[in-house]
């Protein structure tokens, strides 16, 4: 057989192996409405979201998230695999909003909590009141006292004063990672 | 129709004129009207550019009657950023992409001319280029008017302040890498005007036009590979100094849209230097020469577009669809057509090898030098592979099944390892092949070879492995991710001393000096790749990170001792803070309305929030609240308390408050105003002023077991008006080996603090100049295909010798 062509057909396989396997390897992010960080499940659909919330009479924590944020990565690793963070969302109705899709819903919930980087997360009544929101990375411990201050609020009634930029005034310091290059395109 | 418009528009005519004649004259053989054309070509170039010309200056004027500028711009922003805003957006982006090309286009028509039918084609597909992107301009204008934004509003109005330029691309690394990329982009499209050109030739039974041109085609690859390097490059600077990753590299979708094309073009230069005509590769090179630009369109469209997000939303419209238009009309001619002709005619693949490497063993017949370069141009088609799939199956799985899954960097990182390895290894044998024969390379490959395994297997501690396993992973990720990092270092230095070896004997032998720096030019460019690679997976496995917090951090005395950083051999001393607002004291008409303008904008403005200025021209006092009269018009401004304000009449004020429209029967307009938001021009409240950008940060001195490393400012800057988007300010210590990367969160009185330690960075950038430098070296001098070589030395191929011939490189007559 002329080498060159035996090579040529050997890359065909190793592309096509590739492609393969690695498309079915791929974590499987969402489907049927939800989407999946570390070991949490998010839901997806806000709509269904704020009702379950309000049946259960319990705050909205919205994930404002994309698949190349580094920090969001961290979160997966360091937050949403440890048992203390995942007890607490327990009493929250968790949805998760990747920045890059394009959908109507995705799309309206940026623009409401003004939200153009990730990571970001909001957390809201289920009348989509701010109680409290974490710009950026927040170390567990931090992020644990977030989600504790919002459940405090929501439970007191009151909520964050506008919701419009940087408020969780009660929150502790955080160190949001301003990874955002949610807009390198436009330079490209 | 303003300006802007009429410059597009005539430029997009005369395109289209010159592309017609130029069409007419290669079908039907007659240069009638053929004179016209390059008037024409230098008119769209020239109308190309005064448009960008005429952007820029509306961005520096700041002329916010063009939507594009107010999107874009702001009066606080210092000239160099509010020329960069040009190309802050899609808009502007094609148009200074349609202006390089135009130039491009347009030097290659008047170095070379059109003397032969098929060069006419070639004329015909870069002008063609150029018209599409000045119709693309027409469709969505960075010329809009602003009021496209504001459509209630009422002739000739425009807003007092711009929206400002992204925070992100508020960085001198941003100023340049966009025009470098479409320098790039644009350079390609003469390649692919050739190679598409050859293929047409082709199909009307010529025998296509590359083997005449392939000398051009190799320079302006080259010339845009150069680009194409230092645009990834200074992508990445870019995002080590702003993104505050602590790398250069995060497998984004714009990073890796802009490595495809760099990576396929690598691969079509080794297949254009495997090219002989009539023989090997005649269908290949110039196959991939045609598709290198139409792999940069369709990665442009996919991070452009919006499309592939989400299948379903072509509604986008607008520069979005017309990227998938060129890219389809891109792929026909680049990519399908070099597939139809390969697959319509008779491989006689068997004369292939037939001219070298017959003679002993079958082994000798497989190993050949061009058999080797055969291999390179595959590994880096699969290289590209990698990347082009992880930027696609996302899109095509979700499409099929609804499921969304993930690419991490996991999966371009542990593809690409393997193959780039392979691709080392080769590189040291088809080197060490070259000088040393087949026996004794075969034995170096299998030492080097397992020396890799070996390298692959022993890991001295959890850091080298290149991943860390997670149970969810599938087999294959958690066998490479469990490879240790020293399976590296044989293929680099095989690489390394095959390519010094080889390079040094040849330019010992030479007594040419052109060919000496060619081989100087080569041997940079491969040891810099080997270095490159060798630095990029040790700076992510062996940074590392550890914070500390300070607290009563603010104005004033700060507690300076020294603090440990966590577990690191790092000390930090916070020597102040530090805290500044911009804009200071702007003009109160870049930010505030003036009476004239209030009544004019008159009734759209009922409710909403405005700041006005003007002089006090009357003042009346009531009991519950002072009205001021403006420029003695029909606005007044109504401050809430009871004398209370300091005004006068004559005194020119600023006030910030909800306008009222005819409110009170008196006056047309009122501003309700507060003590708090009225005060003097030339020190207006705060609370009417607008704050662009609040830069906060400690000064720090970061010490190590070797005294002081660096000392600076570490922050943030925060952009109030932006949706609150927060830029780093980093302090970075760019040590030989080590960078040390300080960034800090201050806010609240607390600092919060990180000092990373990024290895192997100097290293990295090392390689990256030695690509450049070694490419230059290549372009300018390489005896068969330079730039000077064919400027000196009238060559056999009539006039490509000069077209491709770089602006500010000097021709050396002698």
């Amino acid at each position: 057989m002329n080498p060159r062509k035996a090579m040529t057909i050997a890359f065909f396989a190793a592309l096509l192996g590739i492609g393969y396997v690695s498309m079915n390897a791929a974590p499987v992010l969402s489907g049927e409405g939800y989407s999946h960080h570390g070991e949490t499940r998010w839901q997806t659909d806000y709509a269904d979201a704020v009702e379950t919330a309000a049946a259960e009479d319990e705050p909205v924590v919205i994930y404002f998230w994309t698949t190349w944020c580094t920090y969001c990565e961290d979160y997966n690793q360091n937050h949403y695999s440890d048992p203390a963070v995942r007890s607490e969302l327990d009493d929250f109705t968790k949805v998760a909003v990747n920045l890059d899709s394009d959908a109507e819903d995705a799309t309206r919930l940026q623009q409401r909590y003004n939200v153009n980087y990730p990571p970001q997360h909001v957390i809201v009544t289920p009348d989509g009141e701010v109680l409290t929101r974490i710009p950026g990375y927040a170390p567990t411990e931090d992020f644990l006292t977030y989600l504790e201050t919002a459940e405090e609020r929501y439970q007191s009634g009151e909520t964050a004063d506008d919701g419009s930029v940087t408020t969780a005034t009660a929150g502790p310091t955080s160190t949001p990672g301003s990874a955002a290059a949610s807009t390198t395109e436009a330079a490209q | 129709m303003n300006p802007g418009t009429i410059l597009l528009a005539l430029a997009f005519l005369s395109g289209v004129v010159s592309t017609a004649l130029l069409t007419r004259s290669y079908l039907v053989d007659d240069d009638r009207y053929l004179s016209y054309v390059p008037k024409l070509t230098a008119g769209t170039a020239v109308l190309l550019v005064a448009a960008l010309a005429h952007l820029t200056y509306q961005f520096v004027s700041l002329d916010y009657s063009n939507a594009y500028v107010w999107e874009n711009t702001a009066a606080y922003l210092s000239v160099l950023y509010r020329v960069t805003g040009v190309y802050a957006a899609n808009e502007g982006s094609v148009l200074l992409w349609a202006s390089i090309v135009a130039v491009v286009a347009l030097i290659a028509g008047v170095t070379r001319g059109f003397p032969t039918r098929r060069g006419k084609l070639v004329h015909a597909l870069t002008i063609g280029v150029v018209t599409y992107f000045s119709a693309m301009l027409l469709l969505q204008s960075p010329f809009a008017s602003v009021r496209t934004a504001f459509p209630n509003a009422p002739p000739g109005f425009t807003p007092t302040s711009g929206q400002g330029l992204n925070p992100l691309l508020v960085d001198p690394y941003m100023a340049i890498h966009p025009p470098v990329m479409f320098v790039s982009y644009a350079l390609l499209t003469m390649p692919f005007a050739i190679g598409a050109a050859h293929f047409i030739a082709l199909f009307r039974g010529d025998d296509g036009l590359f083997s005449t041109w392939v000398g051009s085609v190799t320079r302006w690859l080259r010339l845009g590979w150069l680009f194409l390097t230092a645009a990834v490059a200074l992508g990445g600077l870019w995002s080590y100094t702003v993104l505050g990753w602590g790398g250069i590299w995060a497998w984004d979708p714009v990073e890796t849209a802009i490595l495809i094309p760099w990576l396929f073009l690598t691969a079509t230069l080794h297949a254009v230097t495997n090219y002989r005509p009539g023989g090997r590769y005649r269908i290949l090179a110039p196959a991939m020469t045609a598709s290198v630009f139409a792999l940069a369109v369709y990665t442009t469209s996919v991070v452009r577009s919006g499309v592939f997000r989400s299948i379903h939303s072509f509604a986008d419209g607008g520069i979005g669809a017309s990227f998938l238009v060129l890219m389809g009309v891109t792929t026909v001619l680049g990519v399908v057509l070099p597939l139809a002709y390969w697959a319509m005619t008779e491989e006689s693949g068997d004369d292939t090898s037939g001219t070298e490497g017959t003679d002993e063993s079958r082994l000798a017949r497989w190993v050949t030098r061009s058999n080797l370069l055969h291999l390179a141009v595959l590994l880096f088609g699969l290289l590209t592979f990698v990347s082009l799939w992880g930027l696609s199956f996302p899109v095509l799985r979700s499409a099929m099944t609804g499921l969304e899954v993930s690419v991490e960097s996991h999966y371009y990182n542990l593809w690409s390892l393997p193959l780039v390895l392979a691709l080392l290894l080769l590189l040291g044998f088809y080197m060490d092949y070259d000088r040393e024969g087949l026996r004794r390379s075969l034995a170096g490959l299998a030492v080097f070879g397992l020396a890799t395994l070996v390298g692959a297997a022993v890991a001295p501690s959890e850091t080298w492995r290149l991943a860390s396993a997670r149970p969810g992973d599938a087999l294959i990720y958690q066998v490479i991710g469990n490879a240790s990092a020293l399976s590296v270092l044989p293929p680099v230095a095989y690489a390394i001393l095959g390519t010094v070896k080889r390079t040094g004997g040849r330019i010992a032998a030479t007594g040419s000096r052109d060919a000496k720096l060619k081989e100087t030019g080569i041997t940079l460019i491969h040891v810099g790749a080997a270095l490159l690679v060798l630095s990029l997976p040790f700076m992510y496995l062996f940074a590392g990170q550890a914070s500390v917090m300070a607290t009563g951090v603010a104005a004033g005395a700060v507690d300076t001792s020294q603090r440990d950083v966590g577990t690191s051999s790092y000390d930090i001393r916070v020597l102040g803070y530090e805290r500044s607002e911009f804009p200071n004291d702007p003009e109160p008409g870049t930010y505030a309305l003036t009476s004239s303008q209030v009544l004019t904008r008159g009734q759209s403005l009922n409710t909403s929030v405005q700041t006005v200025h003007g002089t006090v021209t009357a003042i009346r006092e009531g009991p519950r609240a002072t009205v001021v009269q403006l420029d003695d018009s029909q606005v007044w401004v109504g401050i809430a308390g009871n004398g209370t304000v300091g005004v006068e009449t004559g005194q020119e004020i600023v006030a910030r408050g909800q306008v009222m429209w005819e409110f009170v029967p008196t006056a047309d307009a009122i501003v309700l105003a507060g003590p708090e938001t009225v005060g003097p021009a030339d020190d207006p409240p705060d609370a009417a002023v607008p704050t662009r950008v609040i830069a906060t940060g400690v000064s720090v001195a970061v010490y190590d077991d070797n005294g002081l490393v660096v000392s600076g400012v570490a922050g943030q800057r925060e952009y109030p008006e932006q949706g609150g988007l927060q830029v780093r300010d980093v302090l970075i210590d760019r040590g030989p080996l080590v960078d040390t990367y300080v960034i800090a969160g201050v806010s609240d009185g607390t600092a919060s603090m990180s000092v990373k330690r990024v290895p192997f960075m100097t290293l990295m950038r090392l390689s990256i100049v030695s690509l450049l430098v070694g490419m230059v070296l290549v372009l300018l001098f390489d005896p068969r295909h330079g730039v000077r070589t064919n400027s000196i030395a009238g060559y056999g191929e009539s006039a490509s010798s000069s077209q491709s011939r770089p602006e500010g490189v000097t021709e050396v007559s002698d």
